[in-house]
């Protein structure tokens, strides 16, 4: 268990050491350099290697889950049979203040990008299980996969119950959701050194980024799933291209 | 990035506590039946992959959550224009502002063939409407989501009494 978490808390640092690559101050060189002088080997495994082994098998599964997903719907046949319960998505869809009348065309759409939005996320926490070497997704997997991803920061407050619960048995001794939802707060973020091994102050405190080095060096095992702010990642490199 | 980022608190009344229901009833109603959910899952995964309970129970309230949250973008577009029905332009509207741009293109492919679909069982020229403006479709949308309103209350009739309603409150207009 320590194990893993030592290795989660290597990996969630190199995620949150990202945007700082793009900075001037750090050396223009491929990310795996900068990596490995960047951070000292916390533990056996290579930074290095581990990070690239991990995001490419990833990339290539978000793009050919999107390349199947052209093929499925093309090869559509009947509308009649969905994934999903039409009625039920229409009720959900009622729920929402303002709501008056649903189309059906509107219905079926959503049980398609419901499915979708479901296959992304479990592909996303699919690979955060791997990183950890476990072959079972958690629930914890799913909220790693939420807070890397800049689309699902409005399902913070859904994972954050995973937080308290964390929180209750004493896991986490500082709450970060507020880093997700601050923005103002992952500003200075981007212009921290990464060599920075003091705290510059309160407001940085609740950084992840400030958290995770100090969390290497005293071996806390409580921040398993530290929250990240809609800072890029390379998990979204094909997104951000797109837009 | 140049869409604008989704907001956190984009919550809505009816959505605040979707974890505070433990009933049977208000949980059927809240939230999609976690057998379709775990099935679509497994469908992400190589055959061996597992998953855990408690991740089930996370994603069926993260893609309710997914749905209030498009789903209210969307009503505020149509408040905006005076439409009273949501239909699906409004929801990929939705989703490409709220930066879900990767599902647009496929979910067109699949609206647009969906509605050639209904065009054939119906008879009516239902590509038509598609191509036609927002305010365009606001007249023509109108009787075909009437005709489309009918055929859902066959489907869900037994679960969405008030559906009966809805026709008739449609004609008066």
């Amino acid at each position: 268990m320590d194990q893993n978490q030592h290795d989660r808390l290597a990996q969630e640092a190199q995620y949150q050491s990202n945007p700082m690559m793009a900075p001037t101050i750090l050396p223009t060189q491929t990310y795996g350099h900068s990596l490995s002088s960047s951070y000292p080997r916390l533990h056996p495994y290579d930074p290095q290697a581990m990070y690239q082994l991990r995001q490419e098998p990833l990339q290539q599964q978000l793009t050919n889950f999107w390349a199947k997903k052209r093929q499925e719907i093309e090869e559509t046949t009947s509308f009649k049979t969905h994934s999903l319960p039409l009625a039920r998505i229409k009720k959900i869809m009622k729920g929402e203040e303002g709501v008056r009348m649903v189309s059906a065309e509107a219905s079926v759409v959503f049980a398609k990008a419901c499915e979708m939005f479901m296959m992304e996320l479990t592909i996303r926490a699919s690979g955060s299980a791997e990183e950890n070497q476990r072959k079972i997704i958690k629930k914890c997997d799913v909220a790693s996969a939420i807070s890397r991803t800049d689309v699902f920061d409005f399902l913070v407050d859904i994972v954050s119950g995973h937080n308290k619960i964390m929180e209750q048995q004493g896991f986490v001794g500082i709450p970060r959701i507020g880093t997700a939802l601050t923005p103002t707060e992952n500003v200075p973020y981007y212009q921290m050194p990464p060599h920075q091994s003091l705290v510059p102050g309160p407001p940085y405190g609740s950084s992840g980024m400030v958290v995770g080095m100090p969390v290497h060096y005293q071996n806390h095992p409580g921040l398993q799933t530290p929250t990240m702010g809609p800072t890029p990642n390379p998990q979204n490199s094909s997104r951000d291209s797109d837009s | 990035m140049s869409d604008a980022p989704p907001s956190p608190t984009h919550e809505s009344g009816g959505e605040q506590s979707p974890r505070g229901s433990s009933s049977g009833a208000r949980e059927q109603d809240r939230y999609l039946p976690i057998a379709n959910i775990s099935r679509i899952m497994k469908k992400a995964l190589p055959p061996n992959g597992k998953i855990a309970k408690d991740a089930k129970d996370t994603m069926q309230e993260c893609v309710s959550e997914f749905i209030s949250f498009i789903t209210s973008e969307a009503s505020e577009k149509c408040q905006k224009e005076k439409r009273k029905t949501i239909n699906g332009d409004d929801l990929l509207w939705a989703m490409a502002t709220l930066g879900f741009e990767d599902y647009i293109e496929p979910l067109k492919v699949y609206l647009a063939r969906y509605r050639e679909a209904e065009g054939d069982t119906k008879g009516s020229a239902r590509s038509g409407d598609g191509s036609a403006t927002p305010d365009q479709v606001g007249l023509a949308g109108q009787n075909s989501q009437l005709v489309h309103q009918g055929s859902l209350n066959y489907i869900g009739l037994q679960v969405q009494p008030q559906h009966l309603v809805m026709p008739s409150m449609q004609s008066h207009e």
